[in-house]
């Protein structure tokens, strides 16, 4: 491994109910690209965080270029040479893009004055680092997630780190922003700066690992090197199990005509043009395309939050406007937001307030009042379901990891039972173990006779579990696959770059 | 154009229309309004209210909010004015300095209850408010101080101008010297919030407490300053407002300024949970607020609608910020494809 930068001794953190650490030891080389994985819940921000001094650790300590460190903070952390892009990213959504990167930067350098032109000055040298464009004076409140996460990494590459640690930061961005990305922490390797790297996505932990340590509930599986591993093997030793994929079909007795919606030459200026698609019950139909090509816009149209310009939307060939998200719910449609942490989650309601948030009519008893028996059941009905990691219903959200917290919107939207059920990255930020549990349930739910439109960057995601799938490039369908099972997942990445060349696909 | 744009994107924008708007409406009913002497008048007896209104702001945020500014305001007062009676003192340097001491005091401790036992400040300044109020009456005294025995330099403050004009009928009036102090204070927390790391910090733990945190902002030190300047510019406050009336009485200020400053601070754009707020906002309602409450007379309204307006002009400030933050997250989409 070479020379030691970071060393983790002996970590132990328990929250109530839960030891999220137990004795857990980590050792990072100086300019070495490390990995580290685990499911849902296994500990990985935890650890993270303490490396950060934004956390205390029950027992342990951390070594820092042999400088020994028992209760580290924040700030010594910083400058130490530590950077992290944590796992919610850590923006002031009220200050502009500009700011975000900056700010950090002039607090570890102890400034006092600030100076508007340097703060502009660094967050575009950032950006130019990243090959990216963002309008600097935009409030990061105004950005998408995939903007935001641009904005966290750029931020962690501007200061003079030794040691950039990686929470996670390719939910949400496009395979060419991750390329980018890894274009930019080989750079950093060559000068001696070191990655720790989080992500669910295997084939990027592959792509970029020299060395892999897998965590299970909370306790080290053990460290590896990146040649020694295969994706199954590495499945397994995360999950302790072996995961099959079977291709979606639609059972014939379910899927009936007429289409529940029906999109009919849908049209918003500068967004997406002409788009007429339809689905019925008991499909599962994948819309993919890269960001920008229109897929979230025409979703959101759909579901009453974007007003399309022209075009007519017919719910059970009965034509509707639907002007709201409101008027959406009623119509039966749902909408399963990209962004859940911020447009999804109440951090501070408990998980199972959260998860009946969107039904509490359907609660009530005869007198009006919630019938708390029912609330109970049906939280926990969720809770085990989507196998959410907490020792009670009755936690507050903010308790939960990354991956948990995605689950519990999840469960909110799933609880709805809606006709008509979008799906915007169903899977972002779960683990491995549990994707396929997902899949399975969102499969059983259009057995059931719900039409499904699932939205999702990862092919192999949309081609294992739609019958059918259209692909948006620059704001029209590009084309439509009706048989997934007869491409493979370069003929549609082909397609959705719209690049004739093999090139292959790495999502 | 750009600038057009930009201009009409402010809340500020709309709030100076509204506010131009009213005074034609009062001016044509009353034209003596529009004279620079009531006009001179109008921002002398406001400058009281701008003074707590910047601390309010500050403090806002952070996305937390110090109702005992006004207690500390009178008790700095009270507390300077009785120290130089009984010391047959006439410097008005030395009530400024017992009125701030008292008032950084203050602040700090207000600062080390809410730093050291993580609560909410609302619920830390609402007991100190108390506190400091009830101590002040217990410890120090509850007679008023009447003009007679107001040491003269308060006097003389309070008469102080910048500047004379002299009217048709040869009397003369003047630009409060107050509005020297209201200026000099603006532009000081201008520059620290627009220019200093601890203003921007001010911003970023409004944005996001955990985020500064981990950025490693001292938050500590931070509100350790917030409230200690909350509590510096309550004690200058006080010290004009005895100069202003030429009268102390321990029960001023308490009842009346803090629905004032809040209503005036909401009107002014600052968004209650934090983050978000500008002082040229808060002037522009410290304005609205005093043109409203001098001018219900005018129109011919009764005194009781004072009271009347600044909770309506709280509640629909509070529905207002909400409505355009509604109205911003659905224009969202829009400002993510036009990057
Ligand atoms: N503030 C907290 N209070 C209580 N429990 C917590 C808290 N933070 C984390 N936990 C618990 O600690 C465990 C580990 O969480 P952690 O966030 O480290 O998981 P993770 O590996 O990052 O998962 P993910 O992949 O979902 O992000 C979880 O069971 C979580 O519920
Ligand atoms: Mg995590």
């Amino acid at each position: 491994m070479g020379e030691l930068f970071l060393e983790a001794r002996n970590i132990s953190k328990a929250y109530e109910g839960v030891q999220a650490l137990d004795n857990v030891g980590l050792s990072l080389g100086k300019g070495s690209i490390h990995c580290l994985v685990g499911e849902n819940g296994s500990g990985k921000s935890t650890l993270i965080k303490i490396i950060g001094g934004v956390v205390t650790s029950d027992a342990g300590e951390i070594v820092i270029d042999g400088g020994h460190f028992h209760h580290l903070s924040a700030i010594e952390s910083i400058r130490e040479g530590i950077q992290i892009i944590y796992q919610d990213l850590s923006l002031f959504p009220n200050l502009t893009v500009a700011e975000n990167i900056s700010l950090n930067q002039m607090v570890e350098r102890r400034t006092q004055v600030v100076d508007w032109k340097e703060i502009r000055a660094i967050a575009e040298r950032a950006l130019v680092e990243l090959g990216e464009e963002i309008d600097l004076n935009i409030l990061v409140e105004d950005l998408s997630v995939a903007r935001k996460q641009v904005v966290a990494i750029g931020r962690a590459l501007t200061q003079n780190a030794k040691l950039i640690i990686m929470d996670e930061p390719t939910s949400a961005i496009t395979r060419e922003e991750v390329d980018h990305l890894f274009e930019v922490i080989h750079r950093l390797k060559a000068k001696g700066i070191g990655t720790l790297f989080v992500s669910h996505k295997l084939n990027e932990v592959f792509e970029i690992a020299e060395t892999v340590t897998v965590l299970r509930d909370g306790r080290k599986v053990g460290d590896y090197d990146a040649s020694d591993l295969t994706n199954d093997k590495l499945t397994f030793l995360m999950t302790g199990e072996t995961i099959e994929y079977h291709p979606y079909t639609v059972d014939s007795q379910v899927v009936s005509e007429p289409p529940v919606l029906e999109v009919r030459n849908l049209t918003r200026k500068d967004e997406y043009t002409d788009v007429s698609f339809s689905v019925r019950r008991g499909e599962i139909l994948g819309i993919t395309g890269l960001i920008g090509s229109g897929r979230t816009e025409v979703a959101l149209s759909v579901c009453g939050l974007n007003q399309p310009h022209s075009g007519e939307i017919l719910v059970e060939s009965e034509p509707v406007t639907i002007g709201s998200p409101r008027k959406a719910n009623q119509l039966g449609i749902s909408y399963l937001p990209e962004d859940r942490l911020t447009q999804g989650l109440f951090q501070h309601q408990s998980i199972g307030d959260n998860t009946v948030i969107a039904i509490l009519r359907r609660l009530l008893s005869k007198l009006g009042l919630i019938d708390w028996t029912e609330k109970t059941r049906v939280q926990d009905h969720w809770v085990n379901e989507l196998a959410i990691k907490t020792p009670s219903a009755e936690v507050s959200a903010s308790s939960l990891s990354g991956g948990n917290q995605q689950r519990v919107v999840l469960a909110k939207w799933l609880a709805t039972e809606p006709k008509v059920f979008f799906l915007d990255g169903p899977t972002i930020g779960i683990d491995i173990g549990s994707k396929s549990n997902i899949h399975e349930i969102i499969r059983e739910l259009a057995r059931k006779g719900m039409a499904i439109v699932m939205i999702s960057d990862e092919i192999e995601e949309v081609r294992n579990n739609c019958n059918r799938i259209l692909i948006m490039r620059k704001g029209r369908i590009a084309g439509e696959i009706e048989d997934p099972t007869s491409v493979d997942d370069a003929e549609i990445f082909r397609q959705i770059s719209g690049k004739n060349g093999s090139e292959v696909p790495r999502t | 154009m750009n600038r057009l744009k930009k201009l009409l994107g402010h809340n500020e924008t709309y709030l100076g229309a509204v506010i131009v708007v009213f005074a034609l409406i009062i001016t044509i009913v009353n034209p003596a309004f529009i004279k620079l002497d009531n006009l001179f008048g109008l921002m002398k007896s406001s400058s009281g209210t701008a003074i707590l209104a910047i601390g309010f702001l500050l403090v806002l945020l952070t996305g937390d909010v110090d109702v005992s500014a006004p207690a500390i305001a009178i008790s700095a007062q009270y507390i300077a004015v009785n120290t130089l009676i009984a010391i047959d003192s006439n410097s008005l340097l030395l009530a400024f300095v017992i009125a701030i001491v008292v008032g950084l005091v203050y602040g700090a401790i207000n600062a080390f209850f809410i730093t050291t036992f993580k609560l909410p400040a609302l619920i830390v300044t609402l007991g100190t408010a108390n506190l400091f109020h009830g101590g002040l009456l217990e410890f120090v005294g509850t007679k008023a101080v009447n003009t007679g025995q107001l040491p003269d330099a308060f006097k003389v403050f309070g008469h102080a101008s910048i500047f004379d004009l002299t009217r048709a009928d040869g009397s003369s009036y003047g630009l409060s010297i107050f509005i020297a102090v209201v200026a000099v204070l603006l532009l000081v927390t201008w520059l620290i919030l627009r220019f200093t790391l601890m203003g921007r910090g001010i911003y970023a733990i409004g944005g996001d407490a955990e985020s500064a945190r981990r950025a490693g902002f001292n938050i500590k030190r931070i509100q350790y300053f917030i409230y200690m300047y909350v509590g510096l510019l309550a004690g200058i406050m006080g010290i004009l407002h005895i100069s202003l009336i030429r009268y102390g009485n321990p029960n001023y200020i308490v009842d009346t300024e803090l629905l004032r400053v809040i209503a005036a601070v909401v009107l002014g754009g600052a968004v209650i949970t934090g983050g978000k707020g500008t002082l040229v906002g808060t002037i522009l309602g410290v304005t609205m607020i005093t043109i409203l409450e001098k001018n219900l007379v005018l129109i011919g309204l009764s005194s009781y609608w004072q009271q009347f307006f600044v909770g309506l002009i709280i509640v629909v400030g509070v529905a207002l910020t909400h409505i355009q933050a509604t109205l911003r997250s659905h224009h969202k989409v829009v400002v993510i494809k036009s990057q």
